[in-house]
């Protein structure tokens, strides 16, 4: 149970997930469609950005003491070779580990995303303008009675 | 009587402080949470709310588009061009400490996150409005016996 409590942010992420799955089925306006859509969008970057989180991790840049530590690990390094794999790879890790970093592999992806995610809710938004231009309507139920009103007109002509 | 009064005197209250909020979190994305993206939407916002208060063409008239379409592309070539410029001083492509190698206080790394920040900030706050302008000019503003 506690485990539950330790990660409640899956817990945030999966009710978002849903909660945006079910507006995406269930709503017949386009535009609450979108708004489900982003919602879904949005469980997804939460999902990234807190897997990248780590407890006390620094921002991933290089200081000059970093690189006096990666240097010292590489001569390092260059002797121990003498002394077996094992060892020096043993070693080298040691060196490295001293300060955490943050990982910012998942921030940039999901930096990407918010980006492509906003060019796609415009595309989608620019398609409901349109649809409304040419029904009248973002409803879909009636957008689907106006097209099937149409094809019956259509048979008939 | 304006029917709008209460709207439009709250709205040019706010305005000035969200872009004052927005260059906040500009000059703060250095140093934690906050960076152009994030400020160029609260920018953009700023600009948004001020066309849905005052009419599209007041809001094209504070920022024209032919200013959005520059901007797109001038914070674009900031942010490329902050790169190049480490080229040209000798580091890699985007490599900061170039613009102060002598520092011990990364202050080319502060340097050249701002300016690249900058270029994101112009190119995020202009494809918002440009992207608002887009979908906003396509129907007349709603008059006010339709409200």
């Amino acid at each position: 149970m506690s485990t539950i409590f330790e990660h409640y942010n899956y817990a945030i992420i999966i009710i978002l997930m849903m909660t945006g799955l079910y507006v995406v089925f269930a709503s017949g306006n386009m535009i609450k469609k979108l708004v489900g859509l982003s919602v879904f969008q949005t469980s997804v970057f939460l999902l990234y950005i807190s897997m990248g989180k780590i407890t006390g991790g620094q921002p991933p840049i290089l200081t000059k003491a970093d690189m006096e530590a990666g240097a010292k690990a590489a001569a390092s390094h260059a002797s121990d070779i003498s002394h077996g794999a094992a060892g020096v790879s043993e070693h080298a890790l040691q060196s490295a580990s001293e300060t955490i970093y943050s990982n910012p592999l998942p921030h940039v992806l999901i930096l990407t995303a918010i980006v492509v995610g906003v060019a796609t809710l415009a595309i989608g938004l620019a398609l409901v303008v349109r649809t409304r231009e040419a029904y009248g309507t973002i409803e879909e139920a009636e957008i689907d009675q106006l097209d099937y009103q149409r094809n019956q007109e259509g048979e008939g002509a | 009587m304006n029917p709008h009064l209460i709207l439009r005197v709250v709205a040019k209250f706010l305005i000035p402080f969200i872009a004052l909020f927005a260059f906040y979190v500009q000059f703060h994305g250095d140093f934690g949470p906050g960076g152009g993206f994030q400020a160029g939407v609260i920018f953009a916002a700023a600009i948004i709310l001020y066309a849905l208060i005052f009419g599209i063409d007041a809001a094209k008239r504070v920022i024209p588009p032919s200013w959005v379409r520059i901007g797109m592309t001038l914070g674009v070539l900031l942010y490329g061009g902050t790169g190049v410029a480490t080229w040209f001083l000798g580091g890699e492509f985007l490599n900061y400490t170039m613009f102060a190698p002598e520092s011990h206080h990364a202050a080319g790394q502060h340097w050249g996150i701002f300016t690249v920040e900058l270029g994101v900030l112009c190119t995020v706050a202009s494809a918002m409005l440009a992207i608002f302008y887009a979908f906003a000019s396509r129907l007349p503003d709603l008059s006010d016996e339709d409200w």
